[in-house]
């Protein structure tokens, strides 16, 4: 048989790997100047005031967005204690007691599907059955839609990390006499704890980012959130309406809220996969 | 290695083995008690994978304080015989198993057997060290309080007691609160034999313990197995004859699902009954 030449295999080599640096670079490179865009126009925003006051009417000098951030904490907070619970025990019941099962690979398949449904959907489906009978917009609402986000999300995560846990462990402790809930619990778990942190808080920032569902639920606020009954604050849709807005301080502010958002879910992330991850090691 | 050199590699290294063991329980200064009833008596045990039946008609009797070493090629049910007497194959929803196996008398696959006091009275050792993670103390002390409200210090005492049967005391005496994943290998399987000695079983199952360790800590593990017998039945699946050979009272070989042969080990290794249980030992196949 006639030897393949090297040459070729060579030159493909080198430019398939041309072609992926040049991928990458083209996709860090928009994620750079997003981050520098919104970093050089939002800094000059971000002053005491903005974390402090209440946003003021157009035209009125100063004024913050302290309403808005302190609304999206609590929004966020109640989403995902809504939905960390339930996505864990979703994603628990996967791994665990539905591997092979017939309910188990229809919550698999109804999860996968939830992931890929349009945020703007998940407003809407919650403005139909949450809003519109009480006839008012609420943080409530607000909370809901992005739980519902959330709940595939954690629940995907919670699997693919049980998963990873190796049958021999929960035998081992099956075998201690460990029934199979305190098996779950406090051995598997354990081994998938910092995993499953890690999908937490990223599905956290996913949310937090989040605008269209709040555009139909929560909606927004000029107010302090006394009440997440009522119409609630919040930093995406506050940008959405300012950056629509013709007023010079307001779309400034947008920037800044954007700057906030961004930074945080910035933050978020690096720590769930720096700090998490080492403490694994 | 072709088939002559194995056959010939074989045998002398198992009567080697043979050799080396105790000559009698007695003259390790322990007392044996006579037991006229098997510890594990099995029969017409069948077992399925789905529809895939991987055990025919299993008989057996397991001789209590004794060592039972199963042996047999890969794939012919040694290991999903011994994970009946524990019921561990029950987490799997496709695997069944029919027949009898009396644990002193008790049909351990009746529905009415409390599974978790079944699990306490049979301890089970896997092929990997499997320690939990957590504290080496957490380690032993995640059995104990599973089937005992121990105060602290009998929780204390019953780790120690443990670890040093388990012979790990002196080397971690000093680094209970590592992580159990933090010890070798040979530790760590270790650890696990202490782990499951601490809820004080009666059965010790290994699977394969000392597949996935390195020589020396083999042997220890092995030291261990004839200090722990007398006090456990022990019931060691192995693929390694001279193994068998050192540590075992009785034998039994599988093969495609069926027990060939079951008898004493010198026995067996010397003059096997069967064709079968020959030829697996001088090498013609598995």
């Amino acid at each position: 048989m006639r030897p393949r030449r090297a040459t070729y295999r060579k030159a493909t080599d080198v430019g398939v790997k041309a072609l992926s640096l040049l991928a990458s670079l083209v996709g860090i490179f928009f994620l750079g100047w997003i981050l520098f865009e919104v970093a050089r126009r939002g800094l000059g925003a971000i002053d005491w005031q903005f974390f402090t006051q209440n946003p003021a009417p157009p035209g009125v000098e100063g004024g913050g967005l302290s309403s808005a951030i302190v609304g999206t904490l609590l929004i966020t907070a109640l989403a995902t204690l809504i939905g960390v619970p339930l996505g864990v025990m979703a994603g628990v019941y996967l791994a665990e007691f539905g591997k092979q099962n017939r309910l188990g690979s229809s919550v698999r398949f109804a999860v996968n599907t939830m992931m890929g449904v349009p945020s703007i959907l998940v407003g809407l489906f919650i403005y139909a059955i949450f809003v519109l009978p009480f006839g008012h917009f609420s943080g409530y609402a607000g909370a809901m839609s992005l739980a519902v986000i959330m709940i595939p999300v954690v629940a995907r995560t919670t699997e693919d990390m049980l998963g990873l846990v190796p049958d021999a462990l929960r035998e081992s402790a099956l075998a201690l006499g460990a029934p199979r809930w305190r098996v779950t619990v406090s051995v598997v778990f354990r081994s998938a704890k910092s995993g499953m942190l890690t999908g937490i808080l990223l599905a956290v920032a996913r949310v937090s980012g989040e605008t269209a569902p709040l555009l139909f639920t929560a909606l927004n606020s000029p107010y302090w959130p006394s009440s997440l009954a009522e119409p609630t604050s919040n930093l995406t849709v506050t940008i959405f309406n300012y950056a629509m807005s013709p007023y010079a301080d307001w779309q400034q502010a947008a920037w800044g809220a954007s700057l906030l958002i961004m930074a945080s879910v910035l933050g978020l992330t690096v720590f769930a996969r720096v700090a998490l991850k080492e403490k694994k090691g | 290695m072709n088939g002559a050199v194995a056959k010939e590699f074989r045998r002398v290294d198992v009567s080697a083995a043979l050799a080396s063991r105790p000559a009698t329980d007695e003259s390790r200064g322990r007392q044996v008690e006579k037991e006229k009833h098997p510890k594990i008596s099995v029969s017409g045990l069948s077992f399925f994978y789905s529809d895939n039946q991987a055990l025919f008609e299993n008989n057996i009797e397991i001789a209590g304080g004794k060592v039972t070493a199963v042996i047999g090629p890969s794939g012919c049910g040694k290991s999903t015989h011994i994970r009946v007497y524990n019921r561990i194959f029950e987490l799997y929803r496709d695997q069944r198993a029919e027949g009898q196996v009396l644990l002193d008398g008790q049909n351990i696959l009746s529905p009415s057997v409390d599974i978790i006091e079944l699990r306490r009275r049979v301890g089970m050792i896997f092929q990997k060290p499997t320690p939990f993670p957590m504290s080496v103390f957490d380690n032993l002390a995640y059995g104990i309080r599973l089937h005992y409200k121990p105060s602290r210090s009998e929780l204390q005492g019953r780790v120690e007691e443990a670890l040093k049967s388990a012979a790990l005391w002196d080397e971690v005496k000093d680094k209970l609160d590592k992580p159990g994943t933090a010890l070798s290998g040979g530790q760590q399987q270790r650890l696990c034999i202490a782990r499951a000695i601490a809820v004080e079983p009666e059965v010790l199952l290994m699977d394969e313990p000392t597949s996935a360790i390195d020589p020396v800590a083999t042997a220890r593990i092995e030291e261990l197995v004839l200090e722990l017998k007398g006090t456990y039945t022990i019931v060691i699946v192995t693929h390694n004859l001279q193994q068998a050979a050192r540590i075992s009272d009785s034998t039994a070989f599988f093969y495609k699902g069926y027990i060939v042969e079951h008898g004493d080990t010198r026995a067996l290794f010397t003059k096997p009954k069967n064709k079968q249980t020959e030829d697996y030992l001088t090498g013609r196949f598995g």
